[in-house]
């Protein structure tokens, strides 16, 4: 996968949100989870990571803090909001549709 | 949902905008804890410490831009980088003051020009007029065929008949002007009343700020002598009296018959259709008139009266000209000897108030939006060259993750600043530039004393500027960002594919320039040379020292013609006698006042023939001495004598284009005709003998050719009205109170109205041309200039950029001559391009200002080849200055140059 950036970046959002909603990590843990959780099916790039971390943040659907990591450094921990629970639902009916549409047709071309 | 969002984000917007520092540190701090968790996992895996962090720091891939990306994302970039691009841009400004002072001044010298004419249009042609739904307001004109003046005045009974027949007005009323004496209150003043039908204001749908205005009653036959009611203009009223607020109901005294106040007009209440007026000035007060029976007979009255009507709703202009144009041919086949040749005009009222200026008015809009092209273009220009300047600082900028959008906002930036100080400076020309107008305009023209500047011509300046500044600051930028960075810092900032796309583009705005501003003064030598012929054109007269002034006698006091014509005798006798004055006389009209009497005349020795088929001349009433105090000429025959100046004696002198036109093959002299100022009957009973023949002279105005004229002694038409005309040895309005003196000493009451001299009279007959080629001149000078400036900065650009190629072209033998030529030819080809452009484009344009010339075609070979000639001389000067330094280029230092 040359440049798959393009393909997840809508999904990147679903993806990250899934993951917050688990727990409250810091960027480097969601990349490893990241990397851990879809194998090497999906490849977010390390720099790419955080563009789309701040954007949640920007729109409210996750907030930060900063506090002492699994290594005792300080590191900046994302979470979940009410608001980012509404946007995950939101996202995963719009991805179950989707994928169930894609799905379908697919069988149909298979048969 | 929103507004729990931004419960959200509010807070982190606002910590993006005021902690930015922090903001900062912490993504610095974020970012650095992944790199060194990353470093650790390939440590682990087995690399060195080196080694880790330089795959650490692949595996961000970018990290400058990451971050950058992560900035963006805070959706306040663009407040930052606003305030950033602007404290940039006003420093690259404060580095470059010429360069700033030029952009500022180009701009404001195009925006101010463009505001203060659109303020004087927009005062002339867009301004609602002061009456109620003005747009269905027509002024209906008798359109007199023969002498193609489809805006004739209108004769009582075909009024009557027009009014009974049509179809298509709500309301028609009828306006005749007179001067009057206003006595009692105060000084005795001459101003002019306005003779209405009662229903005049109704069909304006204006009502009285004070009073009831005229009541139907006022308008019933038979109501004429009695009851006289009048209402006043607020000027009047402030002036004269003191704003009174018990005005109504007071009497006022005018030519000495009691008038009753019954209103006061609203502050811009105004009616003043200047062709269709007897003097020529904005009436001050309006009095109901009903047509006396003796005008419903086509035998016994001509055409005088000013006709404004309200259409019905629904009907347009055409609509209403044509079922008028079918009623006057009806009428034309019913009075055949009154109205053959005579058809109707339905004129809209703004068009009649704006017809004089409008032309005029929009070649100056074309010319100053034509200024305001070369100015961005100009700025334009500069922009680029400039931009070409700094494209190694724009590519090192990409290289390093400025996003081309980012650049271009930068650049945008500095050019609105760029507009928007220039749009300052333009406003503050603007108001000047107003009032500059204002007071250089012909005064009797414009029906204002000031005109606002308002919000929508701010709201103009202010598109102007703004769509100024994104075009001028849109196309460096659009080019810069096309420049192809890797290869502009490989060759040191002369990228050769961006700086051809800038060269073309520059190219073209310069031979635009030259091409709008040859157009510009194209049209202003027309105007000049058209000028000029204006000015010398001999009225026939002689100007100079020569004192005029008008005396109105009301007819209350002095009713009977000998009582008139005595008065009149006496004073110019008097007036004689001032010392310093040389000869005094006396006429009907003052001359170039665009003011006269005409009609048919009858020349016994032709066939008699309908009224409407006789031949036309002016006529003019004068008193002793006419010939020697005007100085016009005695071509044949003889002047009054002494007895023909105190009783009737049926005389008549005439000028050379009536016997021209009238009198081919015969002596005029001892010729007979009838002059049809009287009723017909009279007229034709008395005809006049012709006992001189004298020179042309332009009566009306300078660009008017003499008409055939008659001349009368003044017992042959005794007017109550008469224009004084001293001649004196020295300055005319030296023995203006001596002749106050005189004139009151025969009577205290009698106001001395419209002193002037006849060389004021001369310039104000031209004044509308010298207004129009004053400011028309000035904006082909500033074209001119602009040009100029723009065809120097393009080679002076060309020169610094072939610098080394120069030096190289000289170290291989080329003499200074070869390179004089070698950058002449460049700057050369685009000034003849322009200028065969400009040609072109002129010829086809200066059609369009044919009216507002004279004596002169509006495709004038000669004039188009000397501002050709001009402007190629201007061009070339400004690419020699340039050229200059190019030719002193040492090839030693030119290769260094690099």
């Amino acid at each position: 996968m040359s440049k798959p950036s393009d393909l997840v970046q809508g999904t990147l959002d679903l993806l990250l949100l899934k993951i917050l909603a688990l727990d409250s990590m810091n960027g480097w843990s969601i990349s490893l989870r990241l990397r851990q959780i879809s194998g090497e099916v999906l490849q977010v790039s390390d720099g790419s990571l955080y563009p789309a971390l701040h954007k949640l943040e920007q729109e409210g659907w996750i907030t930060a803090e900063w506090r002492a990591s699994e290594n005792n450094r300080r590191a900046k921990f994302y979470s979940l909001t009410r608001l980012g629970r509404k946007q995950l639902e939101k996202e995963t009916a719009a991805w179950d549709r989707l994928s169930g549409a894609i799905t379908q047709i697919v069988k149909l071309k298979e048969a | 949902m929103s507004w729990q969002r931004w419960i959200y984000i509010a807070p982190l917007r606002l910590r993006s905008l005021f902690r930015r520092e922090q903001v900062e540190r912490e993504l610095d701090e974020e970012v650095r804890y992944h790199l060194e968790r990353k470093t650790e996992e390939y440590i682990a895996a087995g690399l060195s410490s080196d080694e880790a962090r330089h795959a650490a720091m692949r595996a961000m891939d970018g990290i400058e831009r990451h971050k950058e990306e992560c900035r963006d994302m805070r959706k306040v970039n663009w407040l930052e980088d606003f305030w950033q691009d602007l404290r940039f841009a006003v420093r690259m400004l404060r580095r470059t003051p010429g360069f700033a002072a030029v952009v500022v001044l180009t701009l404001a010298l195009g925006i101010g020009a463009n505001s203060a004419i659109f303020s004087v249009i927009d005062g002339i042609l867009l301004q609602p007029l002061p009456y109620g739904d003005p747009d269905r307001l027509v002024i209906v004109w008798e359109n007199n065929l023969r002498r193609s003046n489809p805006h004739n005045v209108v004769s009582p009974p075909n009024f009557l008949d027009w009014q009974a027949q049509n179809h298509v007005f709500s309301g028609m009323s009828y306006v005749s002007d007179l001067r009057g004496n206003l006595t009692g209150s105060g000084e005795p003043e001459q101003i002019v009343a306005e003779y209405v039908s009662v229903n005049f204001f109704s069909v304006l749908g204006v009502n009285p700020v004070l009073g009831p205005g005229f009541k139907t009653e006022n308008g019933e036959t038979g109501k004429d002598s009695k009851d006289r009611v009048v209402t006043l203009s607020y000027g009047l009223w402030k002036r004269r009296f003191g704003a009174d607020p018990e005005i109504v109901g007071k009497t006022i005294e005018l030519n000495g018959k009691v008038l009753t106040i019954v209103g006061v007009m609203p502050q811009n209440f105004s009616f003043f259709i200047k062709q269709g007026t007897l003097s020529g000035e904005k009436p001050e007060l309006w009095s109901p008139w009903v047509l006396p029976a003796a005008y419903h007979h086509r035998k016994d009255i001509g055409r005088f009266m000013t006709v404004v009507a309200r259409l019905q709703s629904g009907i347009t202009t055409a609509r209403a000209q044509t079922e008028m144009t079918a009623i006057a041919t009806r009428l034309a086949t019913e009075y055949p000897d009154f109205d053959a040749n005579w058809g109707a005009s339905v004129v809209g009222l703004r068009e009649q108030i704006s017809g004089d200026l409008r032309p005029a008015l929009l070649l100056l809009l074309g010319a100053v939006g034509f200024v305001l092209l070369i100015a961005c273009a100009n700025v334009s220009s500069l922009l680029l060259a400039r931009a070409a300047g700094r494209e190694r600082e724009i590519g090192i900028r990409t290289a390093i993750g400025a996003s081309r959008w980012r650049l271009a906002r930068q650049l945008l930036t500095e050019s609105i600043l760029l507009a928007l100080i220039g749009g300052g400076a333009g406003i503050a020309l603007a108001v000047w530039g107003t009032n500059l107008l204002l007071a250089a305009s012909p005064s009797n023209l414009l029906d204002m004393e000031k005109v606002p500047l308002d919000w929508r011509v701010l709201s103009f300046a202010c598109g102007v500027t703004l769509f100024a500044g994104l075009l001028f600051g849109f196309l460096p930028s659009y080019i810069s960002a096309r420049g192809a960075i890797a290869e502009t810092l490989k060759e040191g900032g002369r990228s050769a594919s961006a700086g051809r796309h800038r060269r073309t583009i520059r190219s073209a705005f310069v031979v635009a320039q030259i091409g709008m501003a040859l157009v510009l003064l194209a049209g202003s030598g027309l105007l000049l040379r058209s000028f000029n012929l204006l000015v010398r054109v001999d009225p026939g007269f002689d100007a100079r020292n020569l004192l005029t002034f008008t005396v109105t006698l009301p007819s209350a006091k002095y009713g009977a013609d000998p009582a008139v014509l005595a008065f009149f005798r006496q004073l110019v006798e008097r007036v004689s006698k001032i010392p310093g004055v040389r000869s005094a006389t006396m006429e009907s009209y003052p001359p170039m006042s665009g003011l006269g009497a005409a009609t048919s005349v009858h020349i016994l020795s032709q066939p008699a023939q309908a009224p409407s088929e006789l031949p036309s001349a002016a006529v003019r009433v004068v008193g002793p001495d006419y010939l020697r105090t005007m100085g016009i000429p005695l071509h044949t025959g003889r002047e009054f004598s002494a007895t023909e100046l105190a009783e009737m004696r049926h005389v008549a002198l005439v000028n050379q284009s009536f016997v021209d036109k009238y009198f081919s093959e015969v002596n005029p002299l001892g010729q007979k005709v009838a002059v049809h100022m009287k009723s017909e009957a009279e007229s034709e009973g008395q005809p006049s003998e012709i006992i001189g023949v004298v020179g042309d002279v332009r009566l009306i105005g300078l660009d008017t050719p003499a008409e055939p004229t008659v001349y009368w002694p003044h017992p042959e038409l005794v007017y109550s009205r008469m224009t004084i005309l001293a001649r004196t040895s020295g300055d005319p309005m030296a023995i203006v109170s001596s002749a106050r003196n005189e004139l009151h000493q025969m009577d205290a009451n009698e106001p001395m109205a419209s002193v002037v001299t006849a060389e004021q009279l001369l310039s104000h007959s031209f004044s509308r041309s010298r207004f129009t080629t004053i400011v028309l001149g000035v904006f082909a000078g500033a074209a001119l200039v602009l040009a100029a400036v723009g065809i120097y900065g393009v080679v002076a650009y060309t020169v610094a950029q072939r610098t080394s190629e120069i030096g190289i072209r000289v170290a291989m033998g080329a003499q200074r001559h070869d390179v004089l030529r070698l950058i002449l030819a460049q700057g050369g080809r685009l000034i003849v391009s322009g200028i065969a452009l400009g040609i072109a484009a002129g010829l086809l344009i200066t059609r369009l200002m044919a009216g507002l010339l004279y004596g002169i075609s509006a495709t004038d070979p000669l004039t188009f080849a000397a501002v050709a000639l001009l402007l190629m001389a201007v061009a070339l000067l400004a690419c020699y200055v340039p050229a200059r330094r190019a030719m002193g280029v040492d090839p030693l230092i030119a290769l260094r140059y690099e």
